[in-house]
């Protein structure tokens, strides 16, 4: 007897939410509603439905416009593009923290240098490390051949801020090709991104003149002139 | 590796096949400018993507994280477009209220949308539009109770739906 009774209660309940009942009508209804929990839920539920009504604009309850259909494939890409990168400064990162623990190591070594694989198949990319540093002072490069030569984020840490530091890439006849300049700026942690118009593969060393000092790291076929010092391990 | 749910880029397109219509819909409505509203979903899925590690959804839905971001993303292109004087003569104001003002009436307006055509027709016409049940009924040719139950229907169905999305009172 209840359910049937309250089926037609409630169906009162919406136009009573929305207060388009008459007088009598609500009346007889809240009479009901004093005895029966359900249904006050009930109207509760619905009220506060009624409370949002006004808050939307009828106009525009026609379909919504939909996002161009190559958005998500430009999302894809920039995505990608994103990731790539990271994982160009995450290799880079291992570089250093690999060339710093070996400056602390090794002071007497004069050069090392180690080239990573990296995890997406032998990217072609090296990783110059410059050892026989004065302490605390770290330099870094990671070398990424490109069309019109050579890309070069340098990372320099350590010396006085404000320091302007010139970079060169040697060649294998002996001759430095500028890779530009730039000044260390204390708390930057960002790396310099240079560029020079050398091929990679026929670049013998890296050379950084930075205030009145000279640091000279060897690049990839360099790395037979030090067959005697000793290796390092490959980070993992 | 992490638990989140968005640090792979499957995981993104997922994201965007069940999210985009809506996050799009309401930028257009909220920057009234398809151009910037683009750029604003495009900014949401890059920031949820790079941020992707944090998203625990045992904390809230997707939907949620998404729209809490594009609020952000919002919120910056309202600062932007301010900071530009030309623009900025015309008094569009980077506050907060708007948007969430506005993402309240979306969610109305997309739940409407979601609900059935029967159901959505009276509310308009007794609601929005103010009009006799009797005179509602007779348009529609079915009998004035009916118009009163779909009322009723179509608020319950109302609220489901918002309780879908996310809406919590």
């Amino acid at each position: 007897m209840k359910t049937d009774g309250c089926r037609h209660w409630k169906e009162s309940l919406g136009a009573y939410a929305l207060g388009h009942l008459s007088a009598e009508e609500r009346a007889a209804l809240e009479a009901h509603l004093e005895g029966c929990p359900a249904c006050r839920d009930e109207a509760a539920a619905l009220a506060s439905v009624a409370g949002l009504l006004p808050h939307a604009d009828p106009a525009r309850f026609g379909p919504a416009p939909l996002p161009p259909p190559e958005l998500g494939k430009r999302i894809a890409a920039t995505i990608d593009a994103e990731r790539r990168s990271q994982r160009r400064q995450r290799r880079f990162r291992i570089g250093l923290g690999f060339g710093g623990a070996a400056a602390t190591a090794a002071a007497a070594a004069v050069l090392a240098i180690f080239v990573l694989s990296g995890g997406d198949g032998g990217s072609p990319e090296q990783h110059v490390s410059f050892r026989s540093l004065p302490p605390g002072v770290r330099i870094a490069a990671a070398l990424e051949p490109q069309a019109y030569g050579t890309e070069i984020h340098m990372y320099v840490k350590g010396i006085s801020s404000g320091t302007l530091c010139r970079v060169y890439m040697r060649g294998a006849d002996g001759r430095d090709v500028s890779a530009g300049t730039f000044r260390y700026r204390w708390g930057g942690d960002a790396a310099a991104v240079l560029s020079a118009a050398l091929d990679l593969s026929r670049a013998k060393a890296l050379v950084v003149h930075a205030g009145n000092q000279t640091f000279v790291a060897p690049i990839g076929a360099g790395e037979a002139a030090l067959r005697n010092q000793p290796q390092e391990e490959e980070p993992t | 590796m992490a638990s989140g749910a968005l640090t792979r880029e499957r995981d993104v397109r997922e994201a965007y096949a069940a999210h985009a219509a809506e996050l799009y819909g309401f930028a257009v409505r909220s920057l009234a400018d398809p151009g910037l509203a683009e750029e604003a979903v495009q900014e949401t899925f890059l920031r949820a993507w790079r941020a992707g590690e944090r998203f625990d959804p045992q904390i809230g839905s997707l939907r949620t994280w998404l729209f809490a971001i594009l609020r952000n993303v919002v919120i910056d292109l309202g600062r932007a477009r301010a900071a530009r004087p030309t623009v900025a003569e015309g008094g569009v104001e980077p506050s907060v209220e708007p948007f969430d003002e506005a993402l309240l009436a979306w969610q109305i307006e997309e739940a409407m949308r979601r609900i059935g055509d029967d159901h959505r027709r009276v509310l308009i016409e007794t609601y929005y539009r103010g009009r006799p049940y009797a005179e509602v009924a007779a348009e529609l040719g079915v009998p004035e109770g009916t118009v009163k139950s779909r009322v009723y229907y179509g608020l319950r169905a109302l609220r489901v739906v918002l309780e879908e999305m996310g809406y919590e009172d």
